[in-house]
């Protein structure tokens, strides 16, 4: 059927469906598109239209502290698709040591293995459109060119996908609301409702349960929402804000009975020009500065600490990026020719890069969203940002570098520089991935966790959360094909629990 | 006119002769020389003592303290009679690399870079 504008829906109006869902991005459509044609009758309310609306974006207005941050009304987008609407299609799945609980990382580790997720990536690697779920196993075939030689250690070649909308002639990533529209509407559980902004999740009395979301448009309409179970899919901020702003019943907010909700936020710190790439032997291989195809796959490689590296070393995760050509200066001329001599390697032809990186941020509980006393123009508290960084973080990823520096020296096929050493130097090169992580994080202990492995708040039994805000411990890898792929895990555990 | 195998021979002895004279004297003449030090028989072992020096000259700026004479000493009985390369492969397996201008490099080529920047 075809979606419903809520702004045409009369103040006052009562819903009950069977499950609501709260938004409508990657989490969101993903969970309608794996609960269709079920008995389940869905409703899904998403804040925004089909298109960019200034007004619906304000809503995400709010302050940041600490480390400098993305503001926050230009980090996500807010309406159908979400952040999918601005992704830039890079996919990975996390590593198996993501999930680990490591007595080196506090607050590490999920309630589960990666192999829970497992049997979810080939329909997640489908929904994303990233082609055949190839990844580190591309460097086992046929390239469109030679992979860079590294000598025995602890950094190998790794490989990122990357999603295209099958069937945009600008091979664009996939955008799930303008990809998934025409799917959404054939689907006959679902409603699909516009232009609705959930302000409130009201608890029972006996608080064990949400009795009903308060519904609200930027026109003006209020109505409510009675459904048996609820999925909140906001995103990874707006998840947090949702339930410390619903706090009529208690004060902390829901399912904040441990002062969680808000906590351990974290991106992917993108740190530019982090080092110096010096290949002896010519040209790197273009897959490592853009893009190229093998296999059926749009592909690019990176450079990353292998788990075992990472254990010994005690050092979360990280994907280098082989960034531009540059020019080397007279130290680095002279370092080369003579480190070059030195190993008995011909370097005449020697090309430099700068190194990128994503990397992985180490829990911490300090960076977290808050409510300010400012309101929104439907009358929801607006977020503070704390954004923290720690020197631990860069050197941990210093440790990386100098495995790297060393795997080419002993390959004799490069060199490395690394180009920060200082916080200033660190911070001021700063970007962040728009990966939103961590605020409602999962944990089978409600004292150390919001939601437990189903993704269900601890103590309230009809309501769960869907994206990324769950992830207890990052990676380095990108978000979106590993949330899609644990919400279809959630629409399986949800078709047990109506059945 | 035939000539006798003995008198070509003589002749190409005659010209590389005469051509590795020119050679040297164009290096007595024009090539880089450096004033003899204590640690010449390391020095040998950089193809390029410029660019060594200029690197070294990085290290020294970042490690003031650094005593030729101690390192000298440390360099020659890590290398011993062994050649370069076999030497800073086995560094490099070590994990014995060190920073100098923030490039990471095996530390006996630090060393010999550090030697001919106090040269």
């Amino acid at each position: 059927m075809d979606f419903i504008d809520a702004r045409q829906v009369p103040s006052g109006t009562q819903l009950a469906p069977d499950l609501a869902i709260v938004g409508g991005g990657a989490a969101g459509i993903t969970l309608a598109l794996a609960l269709a044609h079920t008995p389940i009758q869905m409703l899904l309310l998403e804040s925004g239209g089909l298109d960019f609306d200034a007004k619906t974006q304000a809503l995400y207005s709010g302050v940041e502290t600490g480390v400098r941050y993305i503001p926050l009304d230009v980090t996500r987008l807010r309406y159908l698709g979400g952040c999918t609407n601005h992704w830039g299609g890079w996919s990975r799945p996390l590593d198996k040591i993501d999930f680990e609980t490591r007595d080196w990382l506090p607050y590490s580790g999920w309630p589960f293995p990666r192999e829970e997720l497992e049997p979810y990536f080939p329909r997640a690697q489908s929904l994303i459109e990233a082609g055949p779920f190839l990844y580190d196993t591309l460097a086992h075939g046929e390239l469109p060119g030679a992979l860079l030689p590294l000598g025995p250690g602890g950094v190998y070649n790794s490989f990122f996908q990357f999603s295209q909308w099958r069937g945009n002639p600008q091979h664009l990533p996939t955008a799930f609301g303008h990809r998934y529209t025409d799917d959404l509407k054939r689907i006959p559980n679902l409603k699909l409702m516009l232009n609705a902004n959930v302000t409130g999740l009201q608890l029972a009395h006996d608080v064990r349960w949400v009795d009903r979301l308060d519904v609200a448009t930027l026109s003006g309409n209020k109505f409510t929402v009675r459904p048996r179970h609820i999925v909140v899919a906001c995103g990874g901020i707006e998840n947090a804000r949702l339930l410390l702003a619903s706090n009529d019943v208690i004060a902390a907010g829901v399912g904040n009975q441990n002062d969680l909700v808000g906590r351990f936020f974290a991106d992917h710190a993108i740190p530019r020009d982090t080092a110096t790439l010096v290949v002896f032997g010519g040209e790197i291989a273009g897959f490592y500065k853009a893009a190229e195809n093998a296999r059926g796959a749009h592909f690019r490689a990176t450079l990353s600490p292998t788990e075992t590296f990472r254990r010994t070393r005690q050092l979360t995760g990280a994907l280098i990026t082989v960034e531009q050509h540059i020019e080397l200066d007279e130290t680095g001329k002279a370092a080369v020719a003579t480190t070059s001599a030195a190993l008995g390697v011909d370097a005449s032809n020697a090309h430099a890069y700068s190194l990128g990186v994503g990397l992985e941020l180490a829990p911490d509980p300090e960076r977290r969203v808050t409510l300010t006393n400012e309101r929104d123009a439907l009358g929801l508290p607006r977020l503070k940002l704390n954004m923290t960084i720690s020197d631990d973080d860069f050197a941990r990823y210093r440790v990386t570098l100098i495995e790297l520096a060393r795997q080419l020296l002993a390959a004799k096929s490069g060199m490395l520089r690394l180009d920060r050493q200082t916080r200033a130097e660190w911070l001021s090169a700063m970007e962040w991935g728009n990966h939103h992580l961590g605020t409602t994080r999962m944990h089978d202990d409600p004292k150390q966790g919001v939601v437990d492995a189903n993704s269900q708040v601890h103590g309230l039994a009809n309501l769960f959360i869907a994206g990324s805000s769950v992830f207890p411990t990052y990676g380095a890898s990108n978000p979106t094909l590993n949330l899609v792929a644990l919400t279809l895990r959630l629409a399986d555990h949800l078709k047990g629990v109506f059945r | 006119m035939s000539v006798s195998r003995r008198t070509v021979v003589a002749g190409a002895v005659g010209l590389a002769a005469a051509a590795g004279a020119l050679a040297y004297e164009g290096w007595r003449l024009f090539g880089r020389h450096y004033p003899p030090t204590p640690y010449d028989d390391l020095l040998t072992l950089l193809s390029d003592r410029a660019a060594a020096r200029q690197l070294g000259a990085a290290f020294i700026s970042e490690h003031p303290n650094f005593n030729a004479a101690t390192a000298a000493r440390a360099l020659r009985q890590h290398i011993g009679k062994q050649p370069l390369q076999s030497a800073l492969a086995a560094e490099i397996a070590r994990s014995q690399v060190t920073e100098a201008g923030h490039w990471v490099l095996p530390q006996t080529l630090v060393g010999l870079c550090a030697l001919a920047a106090k040269a």
